[in-house]
């Protein structure tokens, strides 16, 4: 049996001009590391289906322990209370390596 | 006439053909990104063109044009932010977002516009090319600082709530990039350094070096045009069906805005820096053109706020196909008629 340690999934979709601006605060606060896809599909925003490449979105995912996210998604709700369109989920997920998500990103 | 010769050009003629494809549902894709690379090919063959021509110019008449690209860059959207205020349909943060698009220009529209004086045998100076590099910018700083009065005027409104002003308090964590940080990024905006860096490189350059590249930069360029308009008709046709989001007063602006913008670059092109007929129409082009590359992601980090369907329906889904299909023969008429 492999031995499974529980973590949080932090998912957010929004726009790739945000892209730097997420990453920088990934940093502040202490995230492990991230992987960012281009996403495309609707929602409250209208239509994201752009395949110019000029306003396309993307999907970020964030793997963290539940005790050290809270400063992130502080960040997060200040940025949609600023008006940014983010949609944020967190799901329940376990992996294999928990020493991974230990370290924060220099 | 003149409107019918622009209509069957093959590059227009493929942008009709993007939006029929779309419009009866055609399972067309291009891949992705593939209107990006060519957009980086187009800066860079008009830039290094444009630059090979304007190591010949005169640099008085360059100043000349820079300094009148930046004055309709920061004029323009001030016009726009004004009639959209009047219109009373949009918020502050709308109005100012959109007529950021509106100050800033469209390079899809300007090559359009070569395309067409080429077909049509008109020559043109090679300065309007410089004012489309220097016009990329100013507007969206003077979207910004709209956008900035505007959200301020919001807060205190809103009084009360924050009886200390509250910006400090909202603003100081998670840092907006700073107005200083918004202005480096457009300047250093992706699509400005590959047209003045091309058009460095394009002046000097020697002269042998630059004609090994015409096969490159000049007999292909009509063709990836066509290929460019082909994919932005698509994307055109496919934002014209938010339109009725955006609603017919909105709509209007955006005949409207190009047509007030346009008069002004022929004014600015014909009477003041006394370009040729041809010169003049591309600063009309100038004027008349709303971004859709470089505003839209400055305005997304900068005016969160704003609806962003609002901006990129009327710069992508009326104004370019308006521009390209009727503005371009209608300032080159207007000139030629001021001209005759």
């Amino acid at each position: 049996m492999v031995t499974l340690y529980p973590e949080k999934l932090i998912n957010i979709i929004t726009n790739d001009a945000l892209e730097d601006k997420l990453v920088d605060s990934f940093r502040k606060y202490g995230v492990s590391g991230y992987t960012i896809l281009r996403a495309r599909g609707a929602g409250s925003s209208g239509r994201q289906a752009d395949m110019t490449g000029f306003d396309a979105n993307i999907l970020v995912k964030v793997i963290m322990p539940e005790e050290r996210m809270q400063n992130l998604l502080d960040s997060l709700e200040r940025k949609i209370h600023k008006g940014y369109h983010l949609t944020v989920f967190i799901t329940d997920i376990e992996v294999m390596t928990p020493g991974k998500f230990d370290k924060t990103l220099s | 006439m003149s409107s019918l010769s622009n209509l069957l050009l093959p590059a227009v003629l493929f942008f009709a053909l993007g939006c029929i494809a779309r419009l009866i549902k055609s399972d067309l894709r291009f891949p992705p990104d593939l209107a990006k690379v060519l957009s980086i090919y187009l800066l860079m063959a008009i830039g290094l063109h444009g630059g090979h021509e304007l190591a010949k110019a005169d640099l008085v008449i360059a100043l000349n044009s820079i300094m009148w690209a930046l004055i309709l860059g920061f004029t323009l959207p001030i016009i726009g932010y004004l009639i959209l205020l009047a219109t009373r349909k949009v918020n502050p943060m709308d109005a100012a977002a959109i007529s950021a698009h509106y100050g800033s220009v469209s390079a899809g529209t300007f090559l359009t516009a070569i395309a067409y004086l080429d077909s049509a045998g008109v020559d043109y100076e090679s300065y309007p090319l410089i004012m489309l590099a220097v016009m990329e910018s100013p507007a969206i700083i003077v979207g910004l600082i709209l956008a900035a009065k505007a959200r301020q005027s919001l807060r205190t409104d809103k009084s009360g709530l924050s009886p200390d002003g509250g910006t400090a308090g909202v603003n100081a964590d998670d840092n907006n990039g700073g107005f200083g940080g918004l202005m480096r990024d457009a300047l250093t905006n992706g699509s400005v350094v590959i047209l003045i860096g091309s058009m460095i490189i394009g002046a000097i350059s020697m002269p042998s070096g630059m004609e090994k590249l015409f096969p490159f930069i000049d007999d292909i360029f009509m063709g990836v045009l066509c290929l460019f308009l082909f994919e932005m008709g698509m994307v055109a046709a496919r934002r014209l069906g938010d339109f009725r989001q955006v609603g017919w007063l909105l709509a209007a602006f955006g005949i409207v805005m190009p047509l007030i913008g346009g008069m002004v670059g022929v004014l600015v092109g014909y009477y003041i820096l006394d370009f040729s007929v041809g010169g003049a129409t591309l600063v009309a082009v100038l004027g008349s053109s709303a971004s859709y590359i470089a505003v839209p992601p400055a305005m997304r980090l900068a005016v969160p706020e704003a609806n962003p369907s609002f901006y990129l329906t009327l710069s992508l889904g009326i104004t370019f196909p308006f521009n390209v299909m009727i503005g371009i023969p209608l300032y080159h008429g207007v000139v030629q008629s001021l001209a005759a």
